[in-house]
């Protein structure tokens, strides 16, 4: 920490010294470069941090441009009025550009967002608003009292304080609840909503963020350059920006910094052979892509890694056991349903996965749920919690509606879930994973992040301090800085109840928790599913560990082909006759020529 | 009347070549999960040389269509050589190292064929067909005819051959297609490769219809590119009917809206994808959980 704050104050002092050293072209190009700075952090909080792939930063660095130049030459403003309209206009563009982000994601989101970039290219050359092709030259420098900005010596000094304000903001937004969250959803948006990161708002969170830097570059480059023309829009520079992110190092901010500063240097230096320098960096993005992912920014992890490959190995021994919850009692009525699912169908196409399924679980009960492959219970899970939109039907929650409700907002109604395959964001500690859980933050709260930053940082020290708490009652505190990826399979299974537990739901939807345990840690499992019950909490449980099944629920649900065929206590369902048919098959009215098949 | 099918009919010969183009993303894409940022780039190369063996070399111009068809099938082999480690494992940084591709493949043709453009005479010089009142260049029928003999060869090649069959195993599964013995890798180079052709396919016909020049990448590609989501993305026969679709709603942007037509036809693109993102013959895709 201390070596990392050293380091920071050298780094603000040679900022700060750096004009007198530099004639005044090179003054000029370390002021181009800062703006490609302010960018690729912007680029980076929406690519790298919340994972919405944004191929028209350069065209908010344009809409911010082109708003101040034409609100100073064509309006007659002054530059600071026109610079804060800019950077609504800019915003609002971002919201529109991110709409599509609701919808579509990844490559559909990349051209989606490229289209759009060409299109304000498209829209400024022609527009006689814009200048057409010539753009709008002739913009005022701005003004500060008792300071000359049109010297580009001082000018740097705006945009220095002004990179400062916009790295740190994003630094700070990485580092607490938002970005947390967006980081959240761009490893798994499935899991996200699951555990109630509202995803919708958060993609389009991501695009006001990236405009506004976008705007704010926009803004700094009319008042430097005093001129605007379509060019400096291009694709191409789009794809040098992408360049640098990516080069840098996209997860990281500190990177896409370096990642911009290392590039234009580069740009500068072959300034006389503009195509090399393009064959150049796209060779590197491609090298980058295949063999450093994380880019430069990453290097010294991955250097680490390969240096200390041999220590991680004994991870598990730091597994201690589950400190169970103290019992709540009885919550509410104990009869009442918790869960209800009515005359339930859910069809893909001509699949029927789910046909008029009725059931009730209630409160405080372990509802065990089993079936044979492909027979619609991880249907039903995903209709209930939110994922998929019932074909017919309803469920209802503690007497509430929630049929095809959003999945986040069934996660603050009290709905967790754990998913078969694992679900955890693979690129966040464990103590993160559950951080984003534990979260109440909601998007609406964002603004905090302009008026209450104080606020921000104390709540999600709080925050911290209850997830270590919550990683210690269930024994993984010695895990809480690792990555889920490098932990046993058996570790990473109790993350996700821990995960799905820092929710604090009311019904906890638990899908073949026990698959790939060993006995001991079927037990294990077994004894913190009894205790989360007691705490108050109603478990639905998916499972084809039989025995698990008979000695922790208090009530079976047999599926098969998508409908109830039997429900009771573990002891009668297991004897039922259509139970041992679907599990079995019917193995006296095998039919002779499929045996036949199988020999040929 | 007359102007609307005249506008029309402009359409669908740059609607054709979108098809082309079309085709060869939704080709890779549904055989590997990749969107090829490149693939606009190598329709330019395609365009460049076979415009270089036709204009320089005074081949004929299918002899000439055919090189560019072969040089940039090496190509394609080469991008999906250097991006296999990523394959099935990371599609947003392979969709990232494919721009990675594109952009070296522009400077390396403003390296060879400079900055600036060329225009590219007609091959078959013959006088518009009047068809009552409508006048339709040669040329365009051309471009129709081969684009749609290179469909029939490619639905042809994916359903009555040996590794058209493989490619679409690999395209429904990859680890089951491994399972029974296909290299998946060689198919998915296949696929490439022939993206890769129809994109030169496309070059070399969209020259004597534009201008060709190392930018003209961009748009081609991104016009194709949307032809082949508006039809359903991965799907052959989607990317012909989205390829054309953007053709026509180009034409009539262009003739309404003259200098906004880019704007206009990217607009109306990103309305219809956010109605409808499947397109018009996509599967709806289903989240698993």
């Amino acid at each position: 920490m201390r070596i990392r704050l050293g380091a920071i104050a050298a780094l603000a002092v040679a900022a700060w010294l750096l004009p007198y050293q530099l004639n005044s072209y090179a003054m000029h190009v370390v002021n181009v470069m800062l703006l490609y700075a302010i960018l690729s952090v912007g680029l980076g909080l929406c690519m790298g941090i919340a994972g919405q792939i944004n191929l028209a930063q350069v065209a908010f660095f344009g809409v911010g441009a082109y708003a101040t130049a034409v609100l100073t030459v064509k309006e007659g403003m002054g530059f600071w009025t026109a610079a804060v309209l800019a950077l609504l206009a800019t915003a609002a563009i971002g919201l529109v550009v991110g709409t599509p982000a609701l919808r579509v994601q990844s490559h559909y989101l990349g051209i989606v967002t490229l289209g759009l970039a060409l299109a304000f290219t498209n829209w400024v050359t022609n527009s006689t608003l814009a200048g057409g092709a010539e753009g709008i030259p002739g913009i005022p420098r701005p003004t500060l009292p008792g300071v000359d900005l049109s010297s580009d010596y001082l000018f740097y000094y705006v945009e220095l304080a002004l990179f400062a304000v916009t790295l740190v903001f994003g630094l700070f937004v990485v580092h607490t609840s938002l970005g947390r969250r967006m980081r959240a959803m761009r490893d798994d948006s499935l899991a996200a909503g699951a555990v109630g990161v509202e995803v919708p708002a958060l993609r389009m969170t991501a695009f006001l963020l990236a405009s506004v830097y976008g705007g704010v570059a926009g803004v700094l480059y009319s008042g430097l350059i005093g001129y605007v023309a379509p060019e400096t829009f291009s694709i191409a520079n789009m794809f040098l920006l992408l360049a640098m992110v990516i080069i840098g190092g996209r997860q990281s901010l500190v990177g896409c910094v370096i990642g911009a500063i290392s590039l234009a240097l580069v740009r500068e230096v072959l300034i006389d052979y503009p195509t090399y320098a393009q064959v150049a960096y796209g060779t590197v993005v491609v090298l980058t892509v295949v063999f450093a992912p994380t880019g430069l920014a990453g290097l010294p992890v991955r250097l680490r890694g390969l240096l200390h490959r041999r220590t991680t190995a004994t991870a598990s021994s730091g597994l201690t056991p589950f400190r169970p919850y103290d019992p709540a009692g009885t919550t509410g009525e104990p009869d009442a349903p918790m869960l209800a699912v009515r005359d339930l169908s859910m069809h893909f196409r001509g699949v029927k996965a789910l046909t008029e399924v009725s059931l009730e679980v209630p409160a405080g009960q372990i509802r065990g749920i089993v079936g044979p492959n492909g027979s619609g219970k991880t249907t039903l899970f995903n209709v209930v919690s939110g994922l998929y939109r019932p074909t017919a039907g309803r469920v209802v929650l503690d007497g509430r509606d929630v049929t095809a409700a959003r999945p986040f907002a069934l996660a603050h109604a009290g709905i967790a879930r754990t998913f078969q395959n694992l679900r955890l964001f693979s690129a966040l500690s464990v103590r993160d994973n559950v951080l984003v859980a534990l979260d109440p933050t909601r998007a609406s709260g964002t603004w905090r992040y302009l008026v209450l930053p104080v606020g921000v940082w104390r709540r999600d020290r709080a925050l911290r301090r209850e997830a270590d708490a919550l990683l210690d009652r269930f024994g993984l505190a010695a895990f809480a800085d690792n990555l889920p990826t490098a932990l046993p399979y058996g570790i990473q299974r109790r993350v996700e109840i821990a995960r799905a537990m820092a929710a604090r739901p009311r019904l906890l939807l638990l899908d073949e928790p026990a698959a790939g345990l060993n006995g001991d840690e079927v037990r294990q499992l077994c004894d913190i599913v009894r205790s989360i019950r007691d705490f108050g909490v109603t478990v639905v449980v998916i499972e084809h560990n039989m025995g698990m099944v008979m000695s922790l629920c208090d009530h079976v649900t047999v599926f098969a082909h998508g409908a109830i065929i039997a429900d009771g206590p573990p002891a009668e369902v297991a004897i039922s006759p259509e139970v041992i048919e679907a599990y079995l098959g019917e193995s006296m009215a095998m039919p002779a020529p499929v045996a036949s098949e199988v020999q040929g | 009347m007359q102007v609307f099918l005249q506008t029309f009919i402009g359409g669908m010969s740059l609607g054709a070549i979108y098809a082309l183009v079309a085709m060869g993303f939704s080709l890779v894409y549904r055989t590997m999960g990749l969107v090829n940022f490149a693939h606009g780039s190598v329709v330019m190369i395609g365009a460049y040389i076979a415009s270089t063996f036709y204009l320089s070399v005074k081949l004929p111009f299918a002899l000439a269509m055919a090189v560019a068809i072969g040089v940039t099938g090496l190509i394609g082999i080469i991008i999906e050589r250097v991006l296999r480690p990523l394959e099935n494992k990371d599609f947003d940084l392979m969709l990232i190292g494919t721009i990675g591709f594109g952009i070296v493949l522009e400077a390396l043709a403003i390296i060879i064929w400079g900055a600036t453009g060329r225009a590219v005479p007609s091959p078959v010089p013959a006088a518009p067909i009047d068809l009552g009142g409508l006048r339709i260049r040669t040329y365009d029928l051309v471009v129709l005819a081969i684009a749609a003999a290179a469909t029939a060869l490619l639905v042809y090649f994916l359903q009555r051959t040996k590794r058209g069959a493989a490619m679409q195993a690999v395209a429904m599964d990859h680890q089951a297609a491994t399972a029974v013995g296909i290299h998946v890798g060689r198919s998915n180079a296949m696929a490439f490769m022939i993206g890769a052709g129809l994109a030169a396919l496309a070059g070399g016909l969209v020259g004597p219809l534009l201008y060709v020049s190392p930018a003209m990448g961009g748009l081609l590609g991104i016009k194709g590119f949307a032809g082949a989501i508006l039809g359903g993305f991965g799907s052959i026969p989607g990317a012909i009917l989205g390829g054309l679709g953007i053709g026509v709603i180009d034409s009539f942007a262009a003739g309404q809206f003259q200098g906004y037509s880019e704007l206009v036809t990217f607009l109306i693109f990103t309305v219809i994808i956010m109605i409808r993102p499947t397109g018009i013959f996509g599967e709806r895709t289903v989240n698993r959980a």
